[in-house]
C-alpha cells in the first residue's frame, strides 16, 4: 500500500535533512507505526506520502499513486487525521463533515453517523469554535473517516483524549482495521503503538534505526524472566525465575501448585525500552 | 461542484465573520457621505470684505455697480463677528461671491484675518487718484496676485477687449464633464469595491491559516485552486455589490452597468489575486501588513493625479490603479469611451490570471506539515 525508497527531504533545500535515506514498505491492511521523538521526521515523512510537502528526493507510492506526480484521485482513497485539530470553528460539526464530504468524487460516510462514532452526538448542530480541544481532535479523526479510506493516516490520533475516549478511538482504528484498511500511525505514544500496530518503525534524528512487529523486538530485547508474588506462611514473598532453567521451572510449577499467588509478571521489556536501547534516545 | 461547495462553505463563513460587513458597511457610509456631504457641484462661492474709504457720493457709485450684479438687485444690512466685536454690514451676493461692505478699514482688517478672507478698502490718495488696499492671506496663487498687480496698471476696457477678442477652439466637442458628486464616484468604487477586496481577500487566508483548515482541504480530492477561487468568488460578489451601491443611488440607470459589473469582477480579480499572492509569503495579518499598506499607499497615487489633472506623468499610469480610475470615470461619463474599460478588463483579467497561476503554485508549494 506504501512503498518509499531512499526518501530524503530538507525544509531549507540544503543537506540539513530532516529525513534520510528513509525506506520502508507498508502491505495492504496493515497497521505501520512510525515511532519517535518530537522532531524525528515522522510528520515529515507523513508530510511528504500525503502530498503536503513535495518530494524532493527518492520515490515513493501510497495506493498505487506516485507521489512525483500526485494525481488528486489518489485523495478518494486515503484519509488524514492531523495531531492538531483542523476545522472550520465558525461553521457547526455537520456543516464542516457535510463540506468536505462534498470534495470527494467516491460515496462519503453520513456525517451524524460519523459524528456519533466518536462520541460528539448530540453536539453536531453546535459551532466548533465552542468545542473543546478534544472535541475538535475528535471531529478532525471523524472527517478523516468522510470518504471511507483504504490507506488511513494517523498522526498523534490520541493525543490530549482522556482515557475512555481515547480507548474508543483505538477500538475505532482496530475496527477499521479489521475491515481491511491500511494505517499509518504516527505517534510517540509507545502504549498505543505496541497495543495497535502490526510493525513499528523507530525514526531518530531522520533516519530509519529498526522496523520490526512489536512482539518480536519485546522476545527479543525482553529478559527470559518471571516474577511472582506469593504467600507463604501469612507472609508475601516476591521470587524471579528463569523461563530457560529447568531448575527455575519445577520451582516456579511448584509454587503455583501449592501456593497462593498474588501477582506473576513476565519481565518482557516495553516498546519504549526497546526504542531507548536501540536509539538511544529518549521519546519526550 | 466541488467548487460550488467551496464557494457555499465561503459564503458561510464570510457572512458569520466580520470583514464581510465591513465592506458593506463601508460602502453604505460611503454612499452616505456621496449624497449628504458632497455637494452635486463645489460652491465656487468667495467672501470678501469692501471699505470704501470715499466722500458718499463715491461709495454709492461703487456700491450701485457691485449691486447690478446682485441676485436681486438689493443689498441687506447685517452684523458679522470677528475678534470679540461685531460690525455691522451691509451684504451684496452674487453669482460669484458675497461681498459685505463695511464701516471701517479696522473691520476689514479684522474680518479677513478672522475669517481668513480676502478684504479691501478703496480710498484716494492725495492726488484724488483712487487706492486700492488689499488684505490677502499670504497663500494666494501667484497668478491671483499677478491679476491683482496689473488689474490697475491696465484699462479694465482694453483687458475686457482683449479677453472678448481672444479666439476660442475647442478641440474635443460633445463632452459633458460630471459632477463634483459624480466625479468622486470612481475612486470610491475603485477603493472600497476593487482594492479592499486585496486586503479582505488576505484576512481571509490569514484565518484559515491560523486555523489549518488549508492542509485539511489539500488532502481531500479537490484542487487547491478551487480552494482559492472559491475565496475569490466571494470578494468578487461583496465587491460587486459594495460597487453597485455607491454607484446606483447617484448614477441611476444613466450608465451601462453591463460595462460596471465587467470592470468591477475583472480589477476585483486582479485585486483579490494579488492578496492571495501577499498571502502566501506570510503566516499572519500583521507580518504582512507592512506589504499590504505600502501597495495601498502606491495604489492611492493615481488618485491624486485624478484629482489635479495637470498632474499626469507618464510612470504613474503603470500603477494598476491608474486605469481603474479612469475605466470607472469612463463608464460613468455620459459619452464615455467604451473600448477605455473594454482593454482595461482584458488587461486585469490577464493579469489577474497571471497572479492567481502563481499563487496556485505558491499555495501547493509553501503547505507544511
Amino acid at each position: 500500500m506504501i512503498k518509499v525508497e531512499g526518501l530524503y527531504y530538507s525544509y531549507s533545500n540544503d543537506d540539513n535533512f530532516a529525513v534520510k535515506d528513509v525506506s520502508f514498505e507498508v502491505a495492504e491492511g496493515e497497521i505501520f507505526g512510525f515511532l519517535g521523538p518530537s522532531g524525528a521526521g515522522k510528520s515529515t515523512t507523513q508530510g511528504i506520502l500525503t502530498g503536503l510537502l513535495q518530494l524532493q528526493k527518492g520515490n515513493a507510492s501510497v495506493a498505487g499513486y506516485d507521489i512525483k506526480n500526485i494525481s488528486r484521485k489518489m485523495f478518494n482513497k486515503i484519509g488524514m487525521s492531523f495531531e492538531q485539530s483542523n476545522v472550520y470553528s465558525k461553521m457547526t460539526a455537520k456543516e464542516n463533515l457535510s463540506f468536505y464530504s462534498k470534495l470527494f468524487d467516491v460515496e462519503t460516510r453520513d456525517p451524524i453517523e460519523l459524528i456519533n462514532l466518536v462520541g460528539l452526538g448530540g453536539k453536531e448542530n453546535i459551532k466548533t469554535g465552542e468545542f473543546s480541544k478534544g472535541m475538535k481532535h475528535r471531529l478532525t479523526f471523524a472527517r478523516s473517516m468522510i470518504n471511507n479510506p483504504s490507506m488511513w493516516f494517523l498522526d498523534e490520533p490520541t493525543t490530549g483524549l482522556d482515557p475512555a475516549i481515547a480507548a474508543d478511538i483505538k477500538d475505532i482504528i482496530k475496527e477499521h482495521n479489521n475491515k481491511g484498511v491500511t494505517v499509518f500511525l504516527t505517534t510517540h505514544n509507545m502504549f498505543i503503538a505496541d497495543e495497535l500496530c502490526d510493525r513499528v518503525a523507530f525514526i531518530v534524528d531522520g533516519v530509519i534505526k529498526l522496523i520490526d512487529s512489536p512482539k518480536i523486538l519485546k522476545l527479543q530485547y525482553g529478559k527470559k524472566l518471571v516474577e511472582v508474588e506469593y504467600v507463604q506462611d501469612g507472609n508475601v514473598k516476591k521470587e524471579t525465575f528463569s523461563t530457560i532453567m529447568q531448575k527455575d521451572k519445577d520451582l516456579l510449577n511448584q509454587i503455583i501448585a501449592d501456593k497462593e499467588i498474588l501477582t506473576m509478571h513476565t519481565k518482557e521489556a516495553t516498546l519504549e525500552e526497546i526504542f531507548i536501547k536501540v536509539t538511544g534516545r529518549g521519546l519526550v | 461542484m466541488k467548487l460550488l461547495s467551496s464557494f457555499k462553505k465561503e459564503l458561510i463563513l464570510a457572512s458569520r465573520g466580520f470583514y464581510f460587513y465591513v465592506e458593506l458597511i463601508f460602502a453604505l457610509v460611503i454612499l452616505a457621505v456621496l449624497l449628504f456631504a458632497i455637494p452635486q457641484n463645489f460652491s465656487g462661492t468667495s467672501t470678501e470684505y469692501l471699505y470704501f474709504n470715499l466722500p458718499q457720493e463715491g461709495k454709492e457709485i461703487f456700491k450701485n455697480i457691485i449691486l447690478e450684479d446682485d441676485l436681486d438687485t438689493k443689498s441687506e444690512m447685517v452684523e458679522i463677528k470677528a475678534g470679540g466685536k461685531t460690525f455691522n454690514a451691509e451684504l451684496i451676493v452674487t453669482d460669484e461671491s458675497e461681498i459685505y461692505i463695511v464701516n471701517s478699514e479696522e473691520a476689514v482688517r479684522m474680518l479677513a484675518e478672522t475669517h481668513r478672507n480676502i478684504g479691501a478698502v478703496l480710498e484716494l490718495d492725495d492726488n484724488n487718484q483712487l487706492h486700492y488696499k488689499y488684505y490677502l492671506q499670504g497663500y494666494e496663487s501667484t497668478r491671483l496676485k499677478n491679476l491683482i498687480s496689473i488689474l490697475f496698471n491696465e484699462s479694465t476696457d482694453v483687458l475686457k477687449e482683449r479677453i472678448e477678442n481672444q479666439d476660442v477652439r475647442p478641440l474635443s466637442t460633445g463632452y459633458e464633464p460630471l459632477n463634483d458628486r459624480e466625479n468622486t464616484i470612481p475612486p470610491l468604487v475603485a477603493f472600497s469595491g476593487s482594492l479592499m477586496g486585496m486586503f479582505i481577500m488576505a484576512s481571509y487566508i490569514f484565518l484559515d491559516k491560523k486555523e489549518g483548515v488549508i492542509k485539511a482541504y489539500a488532502v481531500t480530492a479537490s484542487s487547491v485552486w478551487q480552494y482559492l477561487m472559491s475565496k475569490i468568488f466571494v470578494v468578487l460578489l461583496t465587491s460587486v455589490v459594495s460597487g453597485i451601491i455607491i454607484t446606483m443611488p447617484v448614477m441611476g440607470f444613466s450608465i451601462n452597468y453591463g460595462l460596471l459589473l465587467l470592470l468591477l469582477l475583472t480589477t476585483g480579480f486582479f485585486a483579490s489575486s494579488l492578496g492571495l499572492l501577499i498571502a502566501s509569503f506570510y503566516n499572519d495579518l500583521v507580518k504582512a501588513f507592512g506589504v499590504i499598506y505600502l501597495i495601498l499607499i502606491l495604489m492611492m497615487v493615481p488618485s491624486i493625479a485624478y484629482f489635479i489633472p495637470g498632474w499626469d506623468p507618464v510612470w504613474i499610469k503603470i500603477i494598476p490603479s491608474y486605469p481603474m480610475l479612469q475605466g470607472f470615470k469612463e463608464i460613468i461619463l455620459p459619452n464615455g469611451d467604451i473600448a477605455y474599460p473594454l482593454i482595461a478588463s482584458a488587461g486585469f483579467l490577464t493579469a489577474g490570471i497571471v497572479l492567481f497561476a502563481i499563487t496556485n503554485i505558491r499555495f501547493k508549494k509553501t503547505l507544511s506539515v
